[in-house]
Order: C-alpha cells, then sequence, then structure tokens
C-alpha cells in the first residue's frame, strides 16, 4: 500500500508542474495585461513601472520560475484586485463561506440522496422508487440557478420563511445550501439506487437468503456494504465542487465566497490570484482522487488483501 | 499429403506486473509452452484440457487471433507465422472459428441472412444477390428453414444460434474449422444435434477441425486424434480409442478416472490426486519408461504408432 | 400417534410457479409433484427450462413473490409449510432445516468478507454460540470437507481461492447448522472435470456421514448416475418419470428418458453419429398442448397432443406420465 501511495503522491506532483505551466502560459497568451486601458488609462511610464513592480516585464520563463519559486515558500503574491492582503489572505477569507456552503451542503445532501436511493431500491416500482427517481432526475436535469430561484420564490417570496439572500447570520445560510444540496441528493440518490441493485441481484444474496439471515440483516451486513465500494469514488470528488459548483448559488444569493473571484480574476487579469485558484483546484482534484483510490482499495479485499493463495 | 494445420513449438507467454515493489517488475507468465499439434487433413483432433491448460489461447493462437511469442503456424504448408495483414486474408478464408457463447458472437442487429452472408462480402465472394443467395443455402444446410434468414440471433435457441455460427463459419468453404468448447453450453438433447452437425459437415466437405473441449465424452464420440494438455503444454497425443484405453501420462489416467459413470451399476470409490503429485510423477515416469536417471526438461516420448506422452529424458 | 408414517421431509404436492411478464406469462412448474424421506438422495434431471431449479427455489421461499405466483396444495420442508408461514419462520428453517449450494461458487460468497466469517455468520444466526465457538467449529467443517489448511482458508477471501476450494467451502457452510436436506443446483456444473468428480464424491459421503436428504438437480445424467437413490426427470415444467436411479438407467419408461439416455455421448468406442432428440425444448411462455414433450416424440400422436397424462404406476416403486407405457 506505501509504495502504491508514493507512487501516486509522485504522480500527482508531476501532474501539478504540468498544470502550472499549462495554466501559466495559457493565461499570459491571452491578449492584453492587468494594467492596460480600461475606463482609465494609466500614462505609459506608470504602467511601465506597473509591470516592472511586479516583474511583468521579464520572459514568461523566468516569471513562471520566479512565481513557482514563491510557490515552494507559500507566497502567492499579492492580487491585483485587493492589493491590501496577499492572496492567501484573500483565499482564507473567501473561502470560509464557501466551505460552510458546500461542506454542508454535501454533508446533508449526500446522506439524504443515499437514503433516498436505498428506499428507491428496497421498494422498486412502488411510488417511493418513482418520487426517488423523479428528484435525482429533476435534480440533475435542472440547473442549479433555477432550483435556487424557485427556492427563493417559494420560501423567502411566498412563504416568508428565510431571507431571499445575504450571508450574515445562519437563517440566511439556509437557502443556499439547501439549494447546493439538490446536486449531491440527486446524484447520490441515482448513485446508491443502482449500486444496491446491483448488490441485491447477485447470486451471492440468494446464498444469504438460503442461509436463513433475515431481509434487514442481509442488507445492512452485506448489501450496504458492497454498493458502498463504488459509491466512495464519487463522495471525494463531489467535494471539489464546493470550490467551483457553488459560483451560481453564491451568485444567486450574494454569499461572499470564492465563486465570484473565479470570475474576477480571469476578467480583471489578475494573475496571482488566477493562478493560485487553478493551482488549489488542481491540488484538490488530485488529492480528492488519490484519497478515494486509497479508500476503494481499502474497502474492497480484492485490492486490499492481494492475490490467490490456494 | 501435407497437413490442413500445422503448430511447431508454439508458445504465449505474458509479462506479469509484480503490484508490490517501488519499481514496475516483472516476470512472465508462461501460458502456452512449446506445442507440436498437427490436423491431418479431413480429419477431427480433439484438444482435451480444463482451465488454464492453455488450450483455448492455443487455438486463437492458429488463428492469428492472438500473436505467439515464438514457434511457427502452418496452414496448408505454409507459414503464416509472420504474415501482414493483406497476406494473411486468403488464408484467413481457410480458417474459420466456432465459440461457445452464440449469443454473444452474433451482431443482434444483423438478420441470420445478413450475418451468414458477411464473410462472403469480406472475401468478395460473389454478387450481393449470390452472397444472399449463398447464405440462406447454409442455412438450410445447418438445418434451419431459408426463412429464418429475416429473423434475428435473440429470436433463436442455443442449439439454432450455435448452427448459424456455423454456417457462418463453413459459408467460406475453409480447410480448418476450429471449434473452441461450441457444445458446452447447449442443452443435453441440443449437444448431440451439434456434434452431428459437425461430424455430417466434416465428412461432406472432407474438412479439418480443431476441437477444443473440457468433455471427454464429447470428444471420445467425435474425433479422431485427441491431445491433452496440462499447464500449456501437451503431455499427450494419441488416437482416441488408444488414449481413451491406453491412457499413459498420469494427468490423462486422472482425466479419464473422473469422467462420471454411464451406468449406476459402476460406481466407485475414485482416489484424487493434486496438481503437485501429478506434476512429481513425471520423472519417476521416465525413469520407467527409458531406464535413463531423469532429466530436467519434459519431453514427449514415443508409445506406440502416433501416440506420444510427456515424460522426463536425456 | 406413531401409527401415522413420519411426514416427508420435502413434501411437494401440485406445485406450479409462474413468472407474468408483459406479453404473457411464464409457466415454469406447471403442476410438480415429489417427495423426500429422511435420509434419501433423489436426482431432478431436466434441461435448462425443464423447471428443476425453480421448484426448488419455490419450496425454500427463494422466488421474489411477486413477481412469482407460487400455487401448491402442499409445500412443506422438515414438516413446516412453507406457504402459510411468515419471514421469520422461513428464514429460520433455512439453513437450519434446508442448505442449498449453488452452480458457480465464485458468486457464491460475499466478496468483502471473509470465508471464516461467512460461515461463522451462518453458524450464529441459528445457533447461539460464542464467535469462537462458532469459528472453532467452521475449522472442524473446512476439515470434513478435506481443506487441508482450514485456519488459512478461514481467513481468506473468496477472491483468494479457487472454484473447487470454494465449492468445499460452500459445502462446509451449508453443512454447519446440521440440515435435514441438502439442496445442491447444479453443483459441479461450473467446476472442471477432476474438481467436479472430487466435489461429487464428497457430496456423496457427507450426504451419508450426516444422515440428511439430497436433491441434487442436474442436466447431467452422468452426475445422477454417480450420487443419488432416486430419480425424477423434468420437462417442460412437468414430472415425466420418477423411479430409483438403477431402473432409470436399466429399463427407462418415458419415451424422454429414453431418448436422453440414447443421446448421451460417450457410449461405446469410436467416432460416430450420436442418437439426436430432434427439435428444441418448449418454449415456458407459450407451451405445447397435451405432453410437452410429444412435439419431439417419435411414438406421438393425436392423444398426446390433446392430453397430458397422469403419472401412472409402472413398477413397485416408480411412476411415468405417458400414453404409450408399454
Amino acid at each position: 500500500m506505501i509504495p502504491f501511495i508514493l507512487r501516486r503522491l509522485f504522480s500527482v506532483s508531476v501532474t501539478f508542474v504540468i498544470v502550472s505551466i499549462l495554466i501559466f502560459t495559457m493565461m499570459h497568451s491571452i491578449p492584453g495585461g492587468p494594467f492596460d486601458a480600461g475606463d482609465m488609462p494609466l500614462p505609459p511610464e506608470v504602467r511601465a513601472r506597473l509591470n516592472e513592480r511586479y516583474g511583468l516585464d521579464q520572459s514568461l520563463v523566468t516569471q513562471y520560475i520566479n512565481y513557482m519559486g514563491g510557490v515552494l515558500r507559500f507566497d502567492f503574491g499579492i492580487p491585483f484586485q485587493s492589493p491590501g492582503e496577499t492572496v492567501l489572505e484573500l483565499l482564507g477569507r473567501a473561502w470560509v463561506p464557501s466551505l460552510v456552503l458546500g461542506g454542508l451542503g454535501v454533508l446533508i445532501g449526500t446522506p439524504l440522496g443515499i437514503l433516498l436511493g436505498i428506499a428507491a431500491a428496497l421498494r422498486r416500482n412502488t411510488w417511493i422508487d418513482y418520487l426517488a427517481s423523479a428528484v435525482a432526475t429533476l435534480g440533475l436535469t435542472i440547473p442549479v440557478f433555477v432550483t435556487s430561484m424557485i427556492m427563493i420564490l417559494v420560501f423567502a417570496v411566498w412563504l416568508n420563511w428565510v431571507p431571499a439572500s445575504g450571508w450574515g447570520a445562519p437563517d440566511k445560510w439556509i437557502l443556499p445550501i439547501a439549494a447546493y444540496a439538490t446536486i449531491p441528493m440527486a446524484t447520490y440518490a441515482r448513485y446508491t439506487r443502482s449500486a444496491m441493485l446491483d448488490t441485491l441481484n447477485k447470486p451471492f444474496v440468494t446464498v444469504l437468503r438460503a442461509k436463513g439471515l433475515s431481509e434487514t440483516r442481509i442488507i445492512y451486513q452485506h448489501v450496504l456494504r458492497n454498493s458502498a465500494i463504488p459509491m466512495v469514488t464519487v463522495f471525494l470528488p463531489m467535494f471539489i465542487g464546493t470550490a467551483t459548483g457553488s459560483i451560481f448559488v453564491e451568485a444567486i444569493f450574494r454569499v461572499p465566497g470564492l465563486g465570484a473571484y473565479f470570475v474576477s480574476s480571469i476578467r480583471t487579469r489578475d494573475y496571482p490570484l488566477e493562478m493560485a485558484l487553478m493551482l488549489m483546484l488542481t491540488v484538490m482534484f488530485c488529492l480528492a482522487y488519490l484519497i478515494s483510490d486509497i479508500l476503494y482499495a481499502w474497502l474492497n479485499p480484492r485490492i486490499r488483501a492481494g492475490g490467490r493463495k490456494g | 499429403m501435407t497437413a490442413a494445420l500445422e503448430l511447431r513449438g508454439l508458445c504465449k507467454s505474458y509479462p506479469l506486473r509484480d503490484p508490490n515493489g517501488w519499481l514496475p517488475r516483472y516476470r512472465e507468465l508462461r501460458v502456452v509452452r512449446d506445442v507440436d499439434l498437427t490436423v491431418e487433413s479431413n480429419s477431427i483432433v480433439g484438444l482435451v484440457g480444463e482451465s488454464g491448460s492453455g488450450k483455448t489461447t492455443t487455438g486463437m493462437m492458429a488463428l492469428r487471433l492472438t500473436e505467439p511469442t515464438a514457434g511457427r503456424i502452418l496452414v496448408g504448408g505454409q507459414d503464416i507465422t509472420r504474415m501482414e495483414a493483406a497476406a494473411l486474408k486468403p488464408f484467413r478464408a481457410k480458417m474459420q472459428v466456432v465459440f461457445q457463447d452464440s449469443y454473444s458472437a452474433l451482431d443482434p442487429m444483423f438478420t441470420l441472412a445478413q450475418i451468414v452472408a458477411e464473410p462472403l462480402h469480406v472475401h468478395g465472394r460473389g454478387s450481393a444477390r449470390e452472397q444472399t443467395e449463398t447464405a440462406l443455402d447454409w442455412l438450410e444446410r445447418v438445418g434451419l428453414h431459408r426463412s429464418y434468414g429475416s429473423r434475428y440471433p435473440h429470436e433463436l435457441s442455443g442449439g439454432q444460434r450455435q448452427r448459424v455460427a456455423i454456417a457462418r463459419a463453413l459459408v467460406l468453404r475453409p480447410d480448418v474449422l476450429i471449434a473452441d468448447e461450441p457444445t458446452s453450453a447447449l442443452d443435453v438433447s441440443v449437444k448431440a444435434q451439434i456434434i452431428n452437425l459437425l461430424q455430417d459437415l466434416q465428412a461432406e466437405m472432407g474438412l479439418s477441425i480443431l476441437f477444443i473441449s473440457h468433455d471427454l465424452s464429447v470428444v471420445r464420440s467425435l474425433t479422431d486424434k485427441v491431445a491433452v494438455m496440462f499447464n500449456g503444454r501437451i503431455v499427450e497425443e494419441a488416437a482416441t480409442e488408444d488414449i481413451f484405453i491406453r491412457p499413459q501420462h498420469p494427468y490423462t489416467r486422472s482425466l479419464l478416472d473422473a469422467i462420471p459413470v454411464l451406468n449406476p451399476r459402476d460406481r466407485r470409490d475414485r482416489v484424487f490426486r493434486s496438481r503437485e503429485d501429478l506434476e512429481a510423477d513425471i520423472p519417476r515416469l521416465s525413469a520407467v519408461a527409458t531406464g535413463l536417471p531423469p532429466a530436467p526438461t519434459p519431453r514427449l516420448i514415443p508409445h506406440g504408432p502416433g501416440h506420444r506422452y510427456e515424460a522426463l529424458v536425456q | 400417534m406413531s401409527a401415522f408414517p413420519a411426514p416427508p421431509l420435502v413434501d411437494i404436492r401440485d406445485l406450479s410457479v409462474s413468472f407474468p411478464q408483459h406479453d404473457g406469462v411464464v409457466q415454469a412448474v406447471r403442476g410438480v409433484t415429489l417427495h423426500v424421506d429422511t435420509g434419501e438422495s433423489i436426482g431432478i434431471v431436466g434441461e435448462s427450462g425443464s423447471g428443476k431449479s425453480v421448484s426448488c427455489m419455490a419450496v425454500l421461499r427463494l422466488l421474489r413473490s411477486p413477481p412469482a405466483r407460487i400455487e401448491a396444495t402442499a409445500l412443506s420442508l422438515g414438516g413446516v409449510d412453507m406457504i402459510s408461514a411468515d419471514n421469520r419462520q422461513i428464514a429460520d428453517t433455512r439453513g437450519r432445516v434446508a442448505a442449498m449450494i449453488f452452480q458457480d461458487p465464485m458468486t457464491a460468497f460475499d466478496p468483502v468478507f471473509t470465508i471464516g466469517q461467512q460461515i461463522v455468520e451462518t453458524i450464529r444466526v441459528h445457533r447461539a454460540v460464542s464467535k469462537a465457538e462458532a469459528r472453532s467449529e467452521a475449522q472442524t467443517l473446512l476439515t470434513r470437507v478435506e481443506i487441508r489448511n482450514p485456519a488459512s482458508i478461514l481467513d481468506s477471501f473468496p477472491h483468494q481461492l479457487s472454484g473447487g476450494m470454494l465449492q468445499r467451502a460452500m459445502i462446509a457452510m451449508a453443512l454447519s447448522c446440521r440440515p435435514q436436506i441438502l439442496f445442491a443446483d447444479e453443483p459441479t456444473t461450473a467446476l472442471d472435470v477432476t474438481v467436479q468428480a472430487q466435489i461429487l464424491q464428497l457430496i456423496k459421503q457427507l450426504q451419508a456421514e450426516f444422515g440428511m436428504g439430497l436433491i441434487m438437480v442436474t442436466h447431467d445424467l452422468g452426475v445422477v448416475a454417480e450420487t443419488v437413490d432416486r430419480v425424477v426427470v423434468m420437462y417442460g415444467g412437468k414430472v415425466m418419470e420418477q423411479a430409483p436411479v438403477q431402473d432409470i438407467f436399466d429399463s427407462p419408461a418415458h419415451p424422454y428418458t429414453r431418448a436422453l439416455l440414447a443421446s448421451m455421448p460417450g457410449q461405446g468406442g469410436g467416432r460416430q453419429r450420436l442418437i439426436e432428440i430432434p427439435g428444441a425444448s418448449p418454449n415456458p411462455a407459450n407451451p405445447p398442448t397435451g405432453c410437452p414433450f410429444h412435439p419431439r416424440c417419435t411414438l406421438a400422436d393425436a392423444q398426446c397432443a390433446a392430453a397430458m397424462p397422469a403419472m401412472s404406476q409402472t413398477g413397485p416403486s416408480r411412476q411415468a406420465a405417458c400414453w404409450k407405457l408399454a
């Protein structure tokens, strides 16, 4: 297992370097720069001084090496759009609402989805199954900004139970989290249902019945456990969505999270912030897949316990 | 007279990756080792063995569907081992195959006439009209009515599908047919029909068949010669009745001993031997057979006309 | 009280099993009657679609119902009426009164638990023993099925073992609660020839040692010739003939049994044409009228096509259902 993890960590670092080079070149190959003419054109000498100060006058290779040197010391630079703080400070500040929104959304949506999926699988072709399938299909096909609008209309405007937007107090969290939770819920309802049905149709389930096990025990001891193996592989990558998937939800509910910076950093050519966001995503993706692979191997005796004995 | 199919020293090994360890390390998994086998023209040869013995891989190599690691394949005396696709094409027409699972071997989107006509189309034999006509003739020849031409594979029973697979294999009038467990998935009452069909077509067409099977009873009723495979090697080869009456290799004996009795009157307690025991037997045998001290490599030694079995010889 | 003979271990009377489909009803079993006495071994022989497996699954109530529709005038296992029994009684009967082993041992075990955990689980579902006791019993059982290194096999996961080893472990698990009857559904079909012979011999030995009943479901007359006392021949969801095993092979009464025996390959020496049964097995969604075998039977006439003959006594302990019995 340890050689496996180390090999994977090595490939993660290679991926990291390749992705960083790609993003860096692509980012700089877009015409224009951060101090180019906008509403208020800067005098050329000022622009030259600014470019020099931020090292933008050097060759791309030098810029990249300098940047990566900083990254190794956890120095991601100063965001152009908010020069009063470092990129790390900005990320730390803006990530909290995103993490709360996305994290709670996943943590609430996942168990609900799993329960819905189990109920659908166990009561196949009854109204529970149809309801669960409908929820799953709608949750996956209706874009989250439409769900959000409907929720605002129903719970904030008509019923007036909760505020329509904002982030300050916990009562303002309810709607955005609920809206965000529909994604993991729908995904998991579908996944769980098909994983459970798949397992229930396996011959060993008949053997368990023939041994005299109760249906409850078969489901909880055996079927769930076998179905969980394919399900862990989707769980962690879903957390990545907490950084990106919530862009729409954050915008609609005016949550001061990271989502807005993904858009603004690209629009304003805020190279340091753009780079930091992209690298963060890369690392999260790689780690999420690494962890799910380890979990998968650990849960699955075929990989964990190795090959043939006798 | 040249043999229809000759395999000379055929080997197949796969690199097997060691999952533990820092750097990838490979060892060799030898699936087929040094197989010599001749399928004489106008005869049926049985290739018998248990799962993992390498019998299917041998068949696939003979068809050039799996590339051998070493050795030569001769079809009608011509070496096809290294032939490029274009040169190989006429030989592909001379060698056809029927598999065990007739359901997945037939394209579900094609009608039976299309399925049987396809090889003719691929090899450019005749006009489209003639191809369909020949296909329908073949359906009839394997015992299906011409009207079946417009049906689809899922409308047929397992036995009927296997008939279609045989028609498709024989429509090009090949010299060699490789049949890999063609009756294993069939019902008892249908199995005999397919075996008889193969016998009849073989006799009518002067076909040579390599019949790969684990079912010794079927092999006994169908073949002229049998080769027994064990651990990737041919351990014994002889005329069919010779092998059933005078088996020499311990593995052949244990295989024959395991055949279920045909009448409850013949029930007996059997003594079973493990694979390790069987393998350990080979050197001892050679000492008896040759009077020489055991040597490290097993070889096939002759035992009467056309009969060979594996033993260690100096 | 003891004036009445002991009820049979397995008592099936007039069992019908059907599966409604969107375009009709598949009649898998159509009026099967059979019984097994204590310690008796019977073989149910038939081809795919004959209803042999479905009958056994129905007695153990292993068919999902719905969709399966099960009807019978009697369906009992060790005195337990499996039709009126509730879920708890059914679960209690399975494994304890009647155990079952299946065709493909490679898929019969839960892949995420060790063999030991799965045998221990079976023991502890039916008996109040500690885990340690159950484990030592499991180890003894593995020795009984001639496994040489039982401790290491107990700690193995299914994917680490060969098919033959798994089928032995399966048999050990089935015997763990000392069932009165063992259902074996094609237990050797997925195994290699040499392993098949070993498993059959093992089942035969253990059946005698444990004094239990055995129902061997198979398509292979050779398996029947090797293992059982009495044979039930099924075709098209119906019983065609039943008789002591030697009688079936020496003097088959039903034309289907005769044809089946004649078509067995490997009889007599030398390459030869086999005696074949023309046609194909009946379609269970649309079975022929009358006797299901009549479209393929050389003796059939109008009467055979019109009505199914009743079971009639053809000897002291044998019956067959045919209009043409000599």
